[in-house]
């Protein structure tokens, strides 16, 4: 692994995690996973840079196929006793990531993104929490500018409605 | 509600999210290879020689079962000869193992 490419990914590791957690729907556990096994990717060579984008870009693509790659396995391999059981554990040991997200707000945000349809809630990370422009989150997205657009006005408008304190969605 | 403040929202979910998120390990990078993918990649490679190897076996083993005609044992051992060799004698000197019943004036000669 080259030196160059290990500070890359160092540097962005924080906005790399939150990125995986905004495609893990705020689970910090699944997140973690998903962060470390497009880690193993690179590792392994089996996702390379090959320059036509900015690295940021590719590598949040990588990362939101990974978090779909995991999430399609567990929709599979989860069975009705799995998912039983998940829930008798978390409602007796609550998950470190329940415990730690006091910001009200925050959890608030996180509940109104889940509410919109996955696209728009996708364009408005991208945008507004990793700053990257509508354009550099249509790469990431892998759809077109217009769509990437559209998604993003339309969410935004949404996100509005559901965040203001007198919104009937509240 | 305007941009800046989805903005300043977002970024305290960003700052949050930086707290809580794990430390940086640069060992995740230097993970070997995994072994089952190591394996996966020789089954085919392992089913070619396979197929190879049980074609020989098949062929060498045909070709051994399917002597050549020269080298097959012969079937008849007697030289050829006439076919219908007991035809030679006449057949108006055959005579029935029942004729000596009949009386001898009888006796029919066919010339």
């Amino acid at each position: 692994m080259e030196r160059a490419l290990a500070d890359q990914l160092e540097t962005l590791h924080a906005d790399a995690f939150g990125w995986a957690l905004h495609c893990c729907a705020g689970d910090q556990a699944r997140a973690e996973d998903v962060l470390q096994n497009a880690y193993l990717k690179l590792a392994q060579e089996r996702a390379t840079h090959d320059g036509r984008s900015s690295f940021k870009t590719w590598w949040f693509g990588v990362i939101r196929f990974t978090a779909h790659e995991e999430f399609r396995r567990l929709r599979y391999r989860e069975s009705l006793v799995g998912r039983l059981l998940a829930f008798f554990i978390e409602e007796h040991h609550p998950a470190p990531s329940r415990q730690v997200e006091k910001d009200e707000r925050n959890a608030e945000l996180r509940r109104c993104l889940a509410q919109l349809p996955a696209r728009q809630a996708e364009v408005l990370h991208l945008v507004f929490y990793q700053d990257l422009t509508i354009q550099e989150a249509a790469n990431v997205m892998r759809v077109g500018l217009g769509s990437a657009r559209q998604h993003y006005e339309r969410g935004k408008a949404r996100l509005r409605s559901l965040l203001q304190p007198d919104s009937p969605h509240e | 509600m305007n941009d800046n403040d989805l903005h300043s929202i977002f970024a305290q979910q960003r700052q949050r999210d930086h707290e809580n998120a794990p430390v940086w390990r640069s060992e995740l990078l230097n993970r070997p290879l995994k072994p089952q993918r190591t394996s996966m990649r020789w089954i085919p490679v392992s089913l070619a020689a396979a197929c190879v190897i049980a074609m020989a076996v098949f062929l060498a083993d045909s070709s051994n079962q399917t002597p050549r005609l020269s080298e097959l044992p012969p079937l008849l051992d007697s030289p050829p000869g006439e076919l219908f060799a007991s035809l030679e004698p006449s057949f108006t000197a055959f005579e029935a193992p029942s004729d000596f019943l009949l009386p001898t004036h009888l006796n029919l000669h066919i010339p």
